[in-house]
């Protein structure tokens, strides 16, 4: 293949041509004919030094499951396996174009010795969950002068996988470590009363008290019939219901109902975890995409994330496969909590919830409000924001009439936006400990 | 590879500089150093007159239900006073100051002739010192800017003086007799060390940019990763600075080159400072400059390679190397034009080989520079084709490798089956709810859909 300057080449020695014919003047023809020469003499050389079949292209990351946000060093090595040296290299390594690079650069040119290697490494800001590839690796091959090329593009590429961002946990615990108070900061444990070791109080006696629980000095002392109280801590069942509809990926693009549903996913269940707590996650649209059942194994965090990262917003809401699925994997008492946008027809929601009563589990909904997610009104023109204003108004009545609904069976509803849905699910999460709901 | 580099400059700059010579002393005694300043004043003297020519016009029409069609001294003054300020020029034909509109064009028809023999005598001189001026401009531009662009700029404008000579049958170096027989006379001919000058120009020039841009990209990519370290140490540094609640000191440089660094480290600090939920978005980029410092710290000091790596210095060639494929491949190219070039330009090759009859090969056509064609355009043609063939023989790309092995299809495989049972299923149920919410559906007078449904709920 001829380059731009090869063809300029070729157009100069034309023009001198040309003009020598044209004035009879044997010196122009004589460089035109040294230019046109000079464009092709080397090319069969250059084909054969130009075997790209015998470039590799090798590339090393040091992780391929990173979460949101970290850093990723990329290393990519060019081996010439042939038996000529390659003039001039051209290598760029693609990247997915959300991420970010932060040092280094991801393209090198160079020459190559025969069986000889270069390596090369840059890092990147992984950026968005989900399923990545790294690559393909382009490799433009030229001669000295510039003026032909080969270029082949080789398409091995390298699979990453970006879990869901850990900022959020890692902010949880700055804060928990800044007020000194460990990670039980503003946790209840969950206890009952009555049963265990751990000494929580005295009360009066009652008939039916065990004799061996009367505190005998104490009752001297206050010359009443004191016993003893214990309480033991128990844990409780959480599944979290994130809900992947087409709907919830509406918002600015890092910042979707589904990736905040996401985190607080994430946070939720690093919160279980970290407190002995059971918590399961399912994904699901108008399918059970994803079911991780609630449990303390070490590997449950990286299954759970696992199941987020893949997700994307798609189909329609199905609760009552998604309650029906649930409830079939999972026997004892839980307590559901639904991150759904709630913009389905009523009558399966209801059946849902109705379900999920009858089998005896509790729940709650934690809504992100679409016309929260969207683009400020502020920055709307006047139709437009008149437009929104009623459909947001529209929506928000919907909101109550299903809050309305849904406290009939004991649901509460609660409506967030960005800044609140993080708060709300660690409140949820800790209502839930204190009241001690769905224990185990 | 900069010494290299610097060597292959000075080579280029002494082509260039004897190829301008050699045109120079080919074109001895047409260099009219007064020539472009002529030209130019001639040029803008003849715009003056244009000029005054319309604005008479215009003038003399808007004055003319007043005075009469004689264009009067107001004219004229006004030209004198307004126009003439702005110009610096008097109209050709006139010197100092005038008075008589009819006497300017009466001389400026006088002129005629000499305005006409200056321009056409002039204007090709010009066009030499331009050809010049923009030759040592883009060679210029070239050294320093290191593209092709420039080089063949360099080339084309010098070589251009000599086609615009050749035009006006000025003696360009040329074979008298028509192409020589003899290969030494061919070689110390000025034509041929004219031709052969301008093209090692253009060689070295192209091997010079070659080798800068072999060795540049790991140079700069070894200062482009020192300044990325040292802004991201920077920015960190002043973050702690800020966190202590000290008071920063800013240079202005260091303002720019902490923003310009690199574009993560752009990108961070204007979250920082235009980021719509302050608070938090001034966190998360303050977190990612600082991971980012911890990242590249622990990457250089577990990893000995990686700062080898990250400016990928291994990758620089040995300059001994470039300067021996420099001379060995130069020197290839330039036996190999010569002697291609000399055997089909040369009659007497084509003669012998074709056997051409006396009236053929003593005719006048065998003389003329039109005989290179019968064999450049076939043997370039079949240099392409050799190319080519090599090329095939070679099997230039792989077959390139599946996207997804044996088992990542069979995985795959399973996936979709299990998504399409999934659907079947979750389809099924929903029938079958849609069926039994169907026989409930009589449920009297419940306007609103929630309601309806809740009462639908409590029923079933």
């Amino acid at each position: 293949m001829i380059t731009q300057r090869g063809f300029v080449v070729i157009f100069s020695g034309v023009l001198l041509l040309t003009s020598g014919f044209s004035f009879n003047n044997f010196y122009l023809v004589l460089i035109g004919v040294y230019l046109c020469v000079g464009l092709v003499v080397t090319l069969p050389l250059f084909a054969m030094t130009a075997n790209i079949s015998g470039i590799e292209v090798d590339r090393q990351i040091d992780k391929v499951k990173v979460f949101s946000g970290d850093f990723l060093r990329v290393r990519v090595t060019i081996r010439n396996t042939s038996r000529r040296h390659f003039d001039f290299i051209e290598v760029h390594d693609q990247y997915p174009e959300l991420w970010l690079l932060a040092i280094g650069a991801n393209f090198i040119a160079s020459r190559i010795e025969p069986g000889g290697s270069i390596t090369f490494s840059y890092i990147l800001q992984v950026r968005m969950r989900g399923k990545y590839y790294l690559g393909p690796t382009e490799v433009i091959m030229r001669d000295r002068l510039g003026l032909h090329y080969y270029k082949r593009t080789l398409k091995e590429e390298t699979e990453v996988l970006v879990y869901p961002t850990w900022k959020d946990v890692r902010r949880l615990e700055a804060l928990g470590k800044q007020r000194q108070l460990g990670l039980m900061f503003g946790a209840h444990r969950t206890k009952v009363i009555g049963m265990g070791t751990d000494f929580t109080g005295f009360r009066e006696y009652v008939p039916g008290d065990s004799f061996r629980n009367i505190d005998w000095k104490v009752s001297a002392k206050r010359g009443d019939m004191v016993v003893r109280q214990y309480e033991m801590e128990k844990n409780i069942q959480i599944v979290c219901m994130v809900d992947t509809s087409g709907s919830m990926g509406n918002g600015y693009p890092e910042n979707t109902k589904l990736e905040y549903a996401i985190r607080a996913a994430v946070l939720l269940t690093h919160m279980g975890l970290e407190r002995k707590d059971l918590v399961g996650t399912c994904v699901f649209s108008d399918v059970v995409h994803a079911y991780v059942q609630p449990s303390t194994n070490p590997n449950h965090m990286f299954n759970v994330l696992e199941s987020l990262a893949i997700a994307e917003p798609k189909g329609w809401s199905d609760y009552e496969t998604a309650i029906s699925y649930v409830t079939r994997q999972t026997k004892k008492r839980s307590f559901i909590i639904w991150l759904t946008d709630l913009e389905e027809s009523p009558a399966p929601l209801l059946n849902a919830m109705k379900s999920v009563v009858a089998n005896g589990h509790k729940a709650t909904v934690i809504s992100p409000f679409g016309p929260w997610f969207e683009a400020p009104v502020g920055q709307f023109g006047p139709v437009e924001k008149v437009l929104s204003e009623a459909v947001s108004e529209e929506l928000w009545e919907r909101r109550q009439k299903i809050t309305r609904a849904l406290a009939r069976f004991g649901i509460n509803v609660v409506n967030v936006g960005p800044e609140d849905f993080l708060p709300t699910i660690i409140k949820q999460y800790e209502n839930a400990k204190q009241m001690g709901v769905a224990r185990f | 590879m900069r010494t290299v580099t610097w060597i292959l400059r000075i080579l280029s700059t002494a082509a260039f500089i004897g190829m301008c010579l050699l045109v120079y002393q080919t074109m001895s005694g047409y260099w009219d150093w007064d020539a472009p300043y002529i030209f130019i004043v001639t040029i803008f003297r003849l715009i003056s007159m244009v000029l005054f020519f319309i604005g008479s016009l215009v003038m003399a029409g808007l004055v003319a239900p007043f005075t009469g069609f004689a264009v009067g001294d107001t004219l004229v003054g006004l030209y004198n006073t307004q126009l003439l300020k702005m110009w610096y020029m008097q109209p050709f034909g006139v010197s100092g100051p005038f008075t008589s509109v009819n006497q300017i064009f009466s001389t400026f028809f006088a002129n005629l002739g000499p305005i006409w023999f200056i321009i056409s005598e002039y204007s090709f001189t010009f066009i030499y010192f331009l050809g010049a001026a923009l030759g040592i401009a883009f060679f210029l531009q070239s050294l320093f800017r290191m593209e092709h662009k420039f080089v063949g700029g360099a080339f084309l404008s010098i070589q251009s003086i000599l086609i615009v000579a050749a035009y006006r049958m000025i003696a360009v170096p040329d074979f008298q007799n028509g192409f020589p027989a003899d290969f030494i006379f061919f070689l110390g001919h000025a034509v041929q060390i004219l031709a052969l000058v301008s093209f090692a120009y253009l060689e070295i020039s192209y091997q010079m940019i070659y080798s800068n841009s072999v060795g540049k990209p790991v140079e700069e990519r070894e200062n482009t990763l020192k300044k990325q370290l040292l802004a991201l140490r920077h920015t960190t540094r002043k973050q702690d600075t800020i966190d202590r609640g000290e008071k920063i000191s800013t240079t202005a440089m260091s303002r720019t080159t902490g923003a310009t660094a690199f574009s993560f480290l752009r990108e961070a600090i204007e979250r920082r400072v235009f980021g719509e939920s302050e608070v938090i978005e001034s966190l998360d980029a303050v977190a990612d400059v600082r991971r980012l410092q911890i990242f590249v710290d622990d990457l250089l000091l577990t990893d000995p390679n990686a700062r080898d790596e990250l400016t990928a210095r291994a990758a620089a060639p040995s300059e001994g190397y470039v300067i021996s494929s420099t001379i060995i491949g130069s020197v290839i190219r330039f036996v190999g034009i010569l002697t291609i070039s000399f055997v089909f330009m040369n009659p007497v090759f084509f003669t012998a080989l074709f056997n051409l009859p006396p009236g053929v090969e003593n005719s006048v056509e065998l003389q003329q520079p039109e005989l290179v064609v019968f064999f450049m355009v076939p043997i370039l043609f079949l240099f392409v084709l050799i190319a080519m063939v090599i090329g095939w023989i070679t099997a230039r790309e792989v077959p390139d490798k599946p996207k997804l092995t044996r088992e990542e299809k069979e995985k795959e495989k399973v996936r979709k089956k299990e998504l399409a049972r999934k659907r079947k299923e979750a389809k099924k149920a929903r029938q079958a709810r849609d069926r039994a919410r169907r026989k409930r559906k009589d449920l009297g007078e419940v306007e609103d859909e929630w309601d309806r449904a809740l009462e639908e709920t409590y029923r079933a």
